[in-house]
């Protein structure tokens, strides 16, 4: 369980992203966080990855309130959490199998442990013919299906994605959201952040939509039209 | 593109992600990750040859300066040994005193350990050599006694200080039988004084080349970091521990000091070459008592063991300043 209560956040500047947020994500849900440009979608998704740190209020997750993971804790979070970026963040000196291999390499999984989930996560996203490709010589869809490879690999408890359809056309966009779902349904947290307002609607999931920092809306899945 | 959901669940035969390595299995990764850091940075400084030339030849050329001074410095404490067993120090009787005192005198010195021999030499050997000396013979000749005392001559061991013999001297000063002390041996207490001093600007030489060296791997090391720093970010964001991020890095600098340290090792050797002709030419005239002296195997292989501790500790104190920027 995802808890927001009262979070806000301030940049340096006076910029307010987030203001007073409230809300919660069960486990294993899957929900949009929706909004025009500065909303503070981004900023959300960077409150849960540690990238930033609230200005006030608390987010926790399961009971355990973020806020106490100290900076020498950061690494081991994020190690539970899958992260998806519109701009998929690649190795491009890499092969793809190295891009999707990385999260294993750091959490000590053993060589032919890495192996089979690489493959698993490849095949998954129809990749497995391009492990030994550069992500350079793939195209803007299947790149981010690496970046999904690799979010997915570790098997995190939170799968966030910002914007992860945003370069796509909409036939890939409507693919990889339905990755998503599959993730969701075999009990992994979702949270994404989209504006593709056509796409949220077609997905039938919960909505959070944001305006200026600010909830204005809480929709459930069958409230979304 | 397949839409299975066993493609992921399938390979998941563990109940709980966390729980899932063993010890021995981590400490495998780790082993693996240190090997995989070694390897990958030495193809980094493979793939950048000038650049990595360039600062292992700075490096290793401010290595070898303090190496080349120590050199020095070991030949002129050898060629002050040499000299020091050919300066005697001459004891001249009191006028008067029999054979047996001096031979008596010349037993007593020639028992404490910091003089290797005693020569005794009669009034008439010292009349003798004067008598060769040119210009002396027709003086000579005008005596009636021969007014010239025993003369002790002490050669002191190579291994005696500046200190012990200087003691030497003033204990036979001190002696009732004995007229004069020529110590021809105060040329060593200078000789030792400069080479303090020597050993000394040595010592901070190589303090400050060793910190230029240290300069030479933080910047680099800085450069390459900043360089990364798009693939730093995404390491972060995936959950790499600094140190993970960091153990590239590290490689590097101790690349970079090994290499550095065997080509300071390699100059000194090669300066010792140059050195070896001269110094056989100046033992020569010293009747080959001069030996060009080298440096011990130990120090060059400890050249290179501590410029890699160098290098990694430039790399560490740059990485770990970079990447709290970084993350």
């Amino acid at each position: 369980m995802i808890h927001f209560d009262q979070v806000s956040k301030r940049y340096e500047g006076g910029h307010e992203a987030l203001s007073q947020l409230s809300f919660e994500v069960p486990t294993g849900e899957m929900a949009f966080v929706t909004g025009h440009s500065g909303a503070g979608k981004s900023t959300l998704l960077k409150l849960l990855g540690l990238i930033e740190r609230p200005s006030h209020g608390t987010i926790s997750m399961d009971g355990k309130s973020l806020a106490k993971i100290r900076r020498s804790g950061i690494p081991k979070w994020r190690r539970q959490l899958g992260m998806v970026f519109q701009d998929h963040r690649l190795l491009m000196e890499r092969t793809v199998f190295a891009n999707v291999e990385l999260p294993l390499v750091i959490g000590g999984i053993a060589k032919p442990e890495r192996a089979r989930r690489v493959r698993a996560a490849l095949e998954k996203v129809g990749l497995l013919a391009y492990e030994r490709q550069l992500p350079a010589t793939l195209s803007t869809g299947e790149q981010q299906r690496v970046g999904i490879a690799r979010a997915i690999v570790a098997r995190p408890t939170l799968l966030i994605a910002d914007e992860p359809t945003g370069n796509l056309d909409p036939q890939l966009a409507v693919e990889i959201m339905g990755l998503f779902g599959e993730f969701q349904q075999i009990g992994t947290t979702v949270l994404i952040a989209s504006h593709d307002l056509p796409l949220i609607k077609r997905m039938k999931k919960r909505v959070i939509v944001l305006d200026h920092g600010r909830l204005v809306a809480d929709l459930a899945a069958q409230e979304v039209l | 593109m397949n839409t299975p959901s066993e493609a992921i669940h399938a390979p998941a035969p563990e109940a709980a992600p966390r729980n899932e390595h063993t010890r021995g299995r981590r400490l495998g990764s780790w082993r693996e990750h240190h090997g995989w850091s070694a390897a990958a940075s030495l193809r980094r400084l493979a793939s950048r040859p000038l650049g990595t030339l360039l600062t292992v030849a700075v490096m290793g050329l401010a290595l070898a300066l303090p190496l080349a001074f120590y050199l020095l410095l070991g030949n002129v404490q050898k060629l002050g040994n040499a000299l020091g067993q050919s300066q005697a120090i001459s004891v001249f009787m009191q006028p008067g005193q029999t054979a047996q005192q001096a031979q008596m005198l010349a037993q007593q010195l020639g028992g404490r350990p910091e003089v290797a021999a005693v020569v005794v030499k009669t009034p008439q050997q010292g009349m003798d050599e004067l008598a060769k000396m040119q210009g002396f013979s027709g003086a000579v000749q005008t005596l009636d006694d021969n007014p010239l005392p025993y003369v002790l001559q002490l050669q002191p061991r190579a291994e005696a200080t500046a200190g012990a013999l200087e003691q030497l001297v003033a204990d036979v000063r001190t002696m009732r039988s004995v007229e004069l002390v020529q110590d021809s041996g105060s040329w060593r207490q200078r000789l030792d004084a400069l080479l303090g001093v020597g050993n000394r600007v040595v010592l901070v030489l190589a303090s400050l080349l060793a910190l230029a060296a240290l300069l030479v791997v933080g910047n680099t090391v800085r450069v390459d970091i900043a360089s990364r720093s798009e693939e730093i970010g995404v390491l972060l964001l995936v959950g790499a521990s600094s140190a993970f991020v960091r153990r590239p890095y590290l490689y590097a600098g101790i690349w970079y000091g090994l290499f550095s340290g065997i080509l300071a090792a390699l100059l000194a050797v090669l300066i010792e070459f140059a050195l070896a002709g001269p110094v056989a030419q100046l033992s020569q005239a010293y009747d080959g008592k001069l030996h060009v002296g080298g440096l011990p195997l130990w120090l060059l292989l400890a050249v290179p063991l501590a410029a890699a501790a160098l290098g990694w500790l430039g790399a560490r104190l740059v990485s770990a300043w970079q990447l709290r920027k970084l993350g």
